[in-house]
């Protein structure tokens, strides 16, 4: 009886410290891993976060990644010290003046971003490998479709990467190797290559359907892209390669946003236009929509003017920060449809429903302009205190500078408003590209056929009567006019950079306040705070 | 036992003469006479307690000091009287024995709060302080903690805003000992851990206990690391019922404003242009001249010998020196103690409550070194020209970068807190058999506020970002805990020289927070305010901003095993040994428990005999101790692999919610462990006219939590949060408690803390987790100049990094030097030019009170200082700068800093000394002493506080958040600091 007793009791004890002693944590507000992949949404959830991720790094959305190396680096934009606004730590000077070094975070930033961007494919690829996809109600066709269409974006990440850093390391599984060693660029060149080419023909042609997500028509263009930049990053010329591609997406192999192959927008404005995700010109962009998805390409941010807002009645203002350097601004023939469209310059009128009275039409300064009418102004230099000749990177006023104005948002009652897409490949390009081969192989001089290929384009730019006077002929299309008119028409687009190098002009150049650099700033540095955590990085030549 | 109030001693200890009484012992007796005499002054004392040493027998010495009693052969005489230190002397025969007591010195026999159980002070092996209400600051105190502020070597305690009645104080025990985890002590309120400040008002507190060091803090295991502060609230006596009412009246003074440049000065430097014609004074509107704020305590007591209570009732009605800040609350405290069953169980009852009604509108500030925005450096930087009104009386907003007229926010807007909190626990100890006493405690507490927030249609918020519809916005947010511990405490005396005392227990807490928050807008009017919140339009109109709904929930839960032991010889050595067995929830699957041990011994050097004869040292002690604590004051959820949402993304014309992996996992994730080694010497000389402690430690924070690098690639993202580096802490405490007079009619107690405290960035790096250097206190918009301070491995916290000021060009911009020594200016300088050009953590801190007491009136003088630490001056750099025109400048802007015509760069050049002494409280009270039995007693008091600043910091304040990582930044908020002054009443019948 005594016995029983003891038993009963030690038994309740026990029972009551396992109570007594739970650890567990019960996430209430936040989704554990191990609670994923229920259903197709919740395995499309993985697929697209390195998507929204990309608008962090390789759109002009507010933070250093790919697009302000490229651009802020290059001969057309820059960020300038505007009064008491924009030094900024001094990177965006560092970044002109080709002064950067590897303990800074225009080296740092990027390389984050965008090897973050690359593990999550790295962790979807491998998550989706172990998943049996017939049990969540997909197929195994499904399957392969997907994994190829993540393989392809990391090959993508890959891609931009080497562009800015050159060697680096190769890590296809997240946490193996524990560090990484770093691989010749060559090397890094033929792993993407080989991944792109493995996987591009499991991936679903472009369409409406596959607006954003990475089609066939995209991966062409990346292996265009590759191709176009063989010589500068694998040490061989693949003219060839790259003409075959282009081909294949201008016939229409890779597929269409709409229509059966893709076309030239008429209109230039077209393809950023908030209604960009329908233009059969567009072959891989971002996708966004603030209406449905609220998710809106930022440019405000690194754009606007901070009363700029009231110029087109939306809902925000911006940091007044990058603006055009006045040789680029000048580098457009008045009569440039481009020039007057793609850029914001003069007075800047306030939008009629925000007017108050008859004379509130203005948009007035808030600084060395404060109650004065805001009008921007092409020198970058302090026309308040009377300052003549070039300006210079520290000497920008509130209205110094053209302002981009290529993708526009439309108004706030616009129903697609904020809704542009922003474009990674367009047709334009791939015109662009082959008219480049073309002339490359014909030993830099251009052929009928390359001519013919930019004037298709550059011809909505200038109305019929001037075009004329406008259209290249095989003689006056040479590799630099080739390289002024790329200018021309991808500014803003995040490519400047990478053709500068193409073009051996990257290090080599004078533009407005900057001087030829050394040959080593065509790498970015392998950021100091990865070398000093990961021994087998290897740093850039000459850091 | 637990938490044991005065009450309790007392009962033990009258239950414990009683069953003495009933032990009877019987040996033969003799006649044993003698007198009692003060040692130092030689009069005789009545009234002394004589007892027979293990017996019943005793009797009291009568009025002119002689005792005569029955005593055994061969016993021992006890003699004890209230205020002297007890002493046993051999009964002798024939001639009269004389006795001279010494005085006791009083804090030795104090009662210490240490966690689950008191200990006297003399039997203490830790670093404890204790503060009670006749050392409390006086004057209104807006924390609890401000009644303690520069009371206690060791601990820091700073207003961060002054006096705003809603803003905390920020607390720190021996300076900054992690990263990223919590820095603030643990608060035990009765027992409570993790109590809640508001629960407390001044007149209710007993005593406050600081847990200084590791072997102190072990009890409390995972959260000992910052130390922990016991608070013990009052209880009632058996005795007649009591009435206490305390009240007083307070008004904030501007103590220094800064000093904008006048309407003409800023004509001459922005230009006519911006003249816009009027003479605005804009911080003068913004301050509300006649604050005044009062308070109301009212507190019944009483009880018998088995049971007592207390009751109190507060209000008050606290109103800061700006316009819409102020804060109302009123609430109450209730304590009820019950021993019953043979005085074998006992009750132990506390509920308390605040609620309280804050209006944040007013008094917002950005004093971190990122903030800006506020009020106050609006109107600082306002364009004195600028009129308020136009002519329709329409706010007049200037049109510059960011500027907004504050008076028209102020109006405009309201937000508004409506705060309750509750605590209610008790204590059920049951004693089966003598010195065993088992007891089972239970609390909650919760914690829950609602926030109303409404910017009416016309103001400038409404009209930028609403499209002129109005804002409202309504949000909850509930904190829980509840506690459970169970205890068991022996005490056994061997030998009667042997005392060991034997304590374990269990302890269980868990805790939620949840919140929900909703906004709206695109109202048609604004009568709803926010209490209509259906009613905005932007639900239906896809224009308007989107309306947001956000609700959130998360748990924690903590559980250990503890145990305490002491023992003590015959009070001459002393050990403690402590071991607490604890869990977190909040960590990794590999480490959810951990283990806190301590050890600690005391030696009381002035009882052994070759220290007799040394009659001018009344005590020393020694004590020692060693400790080792942890922090678990982290986020939650932290070592699990979460998924985060990544914004909404297309998928086939459909746009869902992403989802990605949003940290690298830690299965490894554990303590922060702090060991710390503690040596202090307790003092009392000169018939204890010197009294005092120093205390010395090293104290050792390893497995640092941080978000350290990691390799990128291969992890996803490029910082884990781990547990890696080191941060040491050494330094010295000194207390100084002297009496330099003491007559019949005057006394003057003097009391000096000091410590010195310097901390080290041992390391950030393991094998596998590497970091260099981590970077504090980003400077703010405009300029985004970066961050002003790094910590190297091997450097001191909060040291300044940034480039060294080298001159103006003649056109007055900067140059720095450069590392190869030259000089260029801004746009030549990077990120390798950069050195290190100060520390912000001051090295010393001081403070020295005195008291005076003259017949009925006393007056108390107390200065505090810091020193050995630097300023960066934000104020100067931003606003005392021609450049920041076309808004109003500091005055420096056309004085010392009138040749700078280059925008703000952070350099050396606005880094100034901040050492500085305050004359920070000076109280004059008088105690009537009434012959009626009405009336128990009286008392009427002046204070002023934050009188005098003697400094040579050009700033408006030198005393700045001090417990950061980013401290020594003096941000561009402007909140006032003032000067208080209060008349209080406190009266007793």
């Amino acid at each position: 009886m005594k016995k029983t007793k003891v038993y009963i009791s030690a038994a309740l004890l026990a029972l009551g410290m396992s109570a007594c002693t739970k650890l567990d944590e019960k996430p209430y507000s936040v989704i554990t891993a191990d609670n994923f992949y229920h259903n197709r949404e919740e395995v499309l959830a993985a697929v697209l976060r390195p998507f929204t991720h990309a608008n962090a790094w390789a759109a002009p959305t507010g933070q250093t990644g790919y697009w302000r190396l490229q651009e802020l680096s290059a001969d057309q934009l820059a960020w300038p010290q505007k009064g008491r606004h924009g030094y900024d730590g001094g990177n965006w000077i560092r970044l002109h003046n080709h002064t950067w070094i590897a303990n800074d975070d225009n080296a740092w930033n990027p390389w984050r971003l965008m090897f973050w961007g690359m593990g999550f494919c790295n962790n979807s690829i491998a998550d989706f490998t172990k998943l049996d996809f017939t049990k969540i109600g997909m197929t195994d066709a499904d399957k392969v479709s997907i994994i190829a269409e993540t393989k392809v974006l990391r090959a993508w990440h890959y891609l931009k990467l080497m562009d800015l850093y050159g060697n680096i390391p190769i890590v296809t599984e997240v946490g193996i190797p524990e560090t990484p060693p770093t691989k010749p660029r060559k090397e890094v060149f033929a792993f993407i290559e080989k991944e792109i080419k493995d996987n591009v023909e499991q991936l679903k042609p472009l369409s409406a359907d596959m607006v954003g997500r990475v089609t066939k028509a995209g991966a062409y263009a990346m292996l265009v892209e590759l191709y176009l930049n063989a010589k500068e990053w694998s040490g061989t010329e693949r003219w060839d390669d790259c003409i075959t591609y282009c081909n294949k997406i201008i016939a229409g192999d890779g597929g269409s946003l709409s229509g059966s192959i893709p076309a030239l927008e008429p209109d230039i404005f077209r393809a950023f236009a908030n209604t960009n995700a329908t233009s059969p010109e567009d072959l891989f962009q971002i996708a966004y929509d603030f209406r449905n998805g609220n998710f809106r390409f930022g440019w405000n941010g690194d754009f606007w003017h901070y009363r700029q807002r009231q110029v087109y009645n939306v809902d925000r203002d911006g940091n007044n920060g990058i603006v055009v350097i006045p040789t680029a601004y000048d580098a457009f023939k008045d009569n440039d449809l481009r020039k007057q469209n793609w850029m914001l310059i003069g007075p800047q009128k306030k939008d009629p429903a925000l007017r108050t009275s008859e004379g509130d039409s203005l948009v007035l300064g808030t600084e060395e302009y404060n109650n004065k009418p805001l009008v921007f102004v092409k020198e970058i230099r302090r026309n308040s205190e009377g300052e003549t000749g070039p300006g210079g990177m520290t000497r920008g006023e509130e209205n110094s500078g053209a302002r981009f104005a290529k993708y526009l948002p439309g108004k706030l009652d616009d129903p697609n408003y904020w809704g542009n897409d922003f474009v990674l490949y367009r047709l334009t390009e791939i015109y662009y590209n082959k008219a480049e081969a073309l002339m490359r192989k014909a030993g830099g001089v251009a052929t009928q056929e390359a001519v013919d290929l930019i004037n298709t384009c550059k011809k909505r730019a200038f109305k019929p009567a001037d075009w004329p006077k406008e259209a290249y002929t095989t003689s006056s299309l040479t590799m630099d006019e080739l390289l002024a008119e790329r200018g021309r028409e991808f500014i803003f687009e995040g490519k400047r950079r990478t053709d500068l190098i193409r073009f051996n002009k990257f290090t080599t150049a004078t533009w407005w306040d900057h001087q030829p650099s050394a040959d080593k700033y065509k790498l970015f540095p392998i950021p100091f705070r990865q070398m000093s955590i990961n021994p087998n990085l290897v740093q850039n030549d000459g850091y | 036992m637990h938490k044991r109030s005065t009450f309790w001693a007392r009962t033990s200890i009258a239950a414990t003469v009683l069953m003495l009484l009933s032990l009877f012992a019987s040996s033969q007796s003799r006649t044993v006479t003698g007198k009692v005499m003060d040692g130092s002054d030689q009069s005789v004392i009545p009234g002394v307690s004589v007892q027979v040493k293990n017996t019943n027998t005793g009797t009291v010495t009568k009025a002119d000091g002689t005792f005569s009693l029955q005593a055994p052969e061969n016993s021992v005489l006890i003699f004890s009287f209230v205020g002297y230190q007890p002493q046993e002397v051999p009964a002798s025969k024939g001639a009269p024995m004389l006795i001279k007591l010494t005085a006791a010195v009083k804090s030795l026999q104090d009662i210490v709060v240490v966690g689950y159980g008191t200990q006297k002070r003399n039997e203490v092996t830790t670093s404890v302080a204790t503060v009670k209400p006749e050392s409390f600051n006086q004057g209104g105190s807006r924390s609890p903690m401000d009644l303690i502020q520069g009371k206690v070597a060791g601990l820091s305690v700073t207003r961060t805003q002054g006096n705003n009645p809603n803003s905390g104080a920020s607390i720190q025990i021996r300076g900054i000992s992690s990263i990223s985890g919590n820095m603030n002590p643990l608060i035990v309120i009765d027992g409570i851990p993790g109590g809640n400040l508001d629960l407390l008002q001044q007149d209710d507190i007993a005593s406050f206990d600081v847990l200084k060091d590791g072997a102190a803090a072990a009890i409390y295991g995972t959260r000992g690391n910052n130390g922990v502060i016991l608070i013990t609230t009052k209880k009632g006596k058996a005795g007649d019922p009591q009435y206490t009412y305390s009240t007083y009246l307070q008004r904030e003074g501007v103590a220094k404003r800064p000093h904008m440049l006048s309407a003409a000065e800023y004509v001459k430097v922005a230009g006519a242009s911006n003249n816009q014609g009027a003479d605005v004074d804009m911080y003068d509107l913004l301050l509300d001249k006649n604050n005044l704020s009062h308070y109301h305590n009212f507190a019944a007591s009483g009880g018998t010998v088995n049971s007592n209570y207390r009751a109190s009732l507060y209000y008050s009605d606290a109103n800061g020196i700006a316009i819409e800040n102020g804060r109302k609350q009123y609430g109450g405290r209730v304590n009820i103690n019950q021993t019953g069953l043979q005085g074998k169980l006992t009750l132990a009852m506390n509920l308390a409550t605040n609620f309280n009604k804050a209006n944040l509108n007013g008094g917002n500030s950005g004093d971190k070194a990122g903030g800006n925005g506020a009020d106050f450096e609006q109107a600082v930087q306002r364009n004195p020209t600028a009129p308020i009104y136009d002519a329709n009386g329409k706010f007049i907003e200037t049109n510059g970068y960011n500027n907004y007229n504050p008076l028209a926010r102020l109006q405009q807007e309201l937000y508004d807190r409506d705060q309750k909190t509750y605590s209610g626990d008790a204590r059920l100890t049951l004693e089966p058999i003598r010195d065993l006493k088992l007891s089972a405690f239970g609390a909650i507490l919760r914690d829950e506020w609602n926030d109303r927030n409404y910017r009416s249609k016309l103001s400038r918020s409404s009209i930028q970002d609403y499209s002129g519809g109005g804002y409202a916005y309504k949000g909850n947010h509930t904190d829980l805990s509840k506690t459970f511990e169970a205890t068991a405490d022996y005490t056994k005396t061997v030998n009667s020289d042997h005392t060991f005392n034997l304590m374990g227990g269990y302890s269980y807490q868990y805790q939620t927070l949840e919140t929900y928050d909703m906004d709206n807008n695109g109202f048609l009017t604004d009568a709803f305010q926010d209490w209509n919140i259906n009613a905005g339009n932007a639900i239906n109109d896809p224009k308007l901003p989107r309306p947001s709904q956000n609700s959130f929930k998360e748990d924690n839960t903590l559980i250990a095993f503890f145990g305490r032991l002491n023992y003590n010889y015959k009070q001459k050595y002393m050990l403690q040994a402590i071991l607490r067995h604890e869990g977190s929830s909040r960590f990794g699957a590999n480490y959810k428990w951990g283990n806190f041990p301590a050890v600690s011994a005391g030696w009381v050097i002035s009882k052994e005999a070759f220290m007799q004869n040394l009659t001018v040292i009344n005590n020393l002690k020694l004590r020692a101790g060693y400790g080792i604590t942890g922090n678990q004051g982290i986020p939650n959820y932290k070592s699990l692999i979460t998924l985060g949402t990544g914004g909404a993304y297309l998928q086939y014309g459909k746009w869902i919610q992403t989802y990605g992996p949003d940290k690298n996992p830690n299965p490894n994730l554990r303590w922060e462990k702090k060991k710390e080694f503690n040596v202090g010497l307790d003092f009392s000389l000169l018939q204890n006219r010197l009294g005092g402690a120093i205390d010395v430690y090293s104290r050792k924070t390893v497995d640092l939590l941080f978000g350290y690098a990691a390799a990128l690639p291969p992890n996803i993202v490029d910082n884990i949060f781990t547990n890696v580096g080191t941060i040491s802490n050494n330094g010295v405490e000194v207390v100084i408690n002297a009496v330099p007079i003491k007559t019949r009619d005057f006394v003057w107690n003097s009391d000096v803390t000091f410590n010195s405290q310097r901390n080290k960035m041992v390391s950030f790096s393991n094998n596998i987790y590497k970091a260099t250097e981590q970077y504090f206190g980003d400077l703010p918009s405009p300029g985004n100049l970066g961050p002003a301070i790094r910590v190297v491995e091997g450097g001191p916290l909060g040291t300044f990094y940034g480039y060294r000021y080298a001159g103006l060009t003649d056109d007055g911009n900067w140059l720095f030097y450069k590392k190869d020594g030259t000089k260029g200016t801004p746009s030549e300088v990077n990120q390798d030019d950069k050195v290190v050009l100060g520390n912000g953590i001051p090295k010393y801190m001081a403070s020295w009170n005195n008291t005076f007491h003259y017949k009925n009136f006393d007056l108390s003088v107390f200065f505090r200082g810091k020193f050995g630490f630097k300023i960066l001056n934000l104020q100067d750099m931003y606003f005392g700068n021609k450049k920041w025109s076309p808004n109003n400048m500091l005055s420096s802007a056309i004085g010392k800093n009138s040749k700078i015509n280059a925008d703000p760069q952070f350099s050396d050049y606005y880094l100034e000394k901040g050492d500085f002494v305050k004359l920070d409280n000076i109280t004059l009270g008088y105690n009537f002493k009434l012959k009626t039995k009405y009336i128990r007693n009286l008392r009427v008091y002046a204070s002023g506080r934050n009188i005098a600043t003697f400094t040579k910091y050009s700033g408006l304040d030198p005393e700045l958040e001090d417990t950061a990582l980013d401290s020594g930044i003096d941000g561009r908020g402007f909140y006032p600091r003032t000067r208080s002054y209060t008349i209080g009443l406190n009266i007793g019948f």
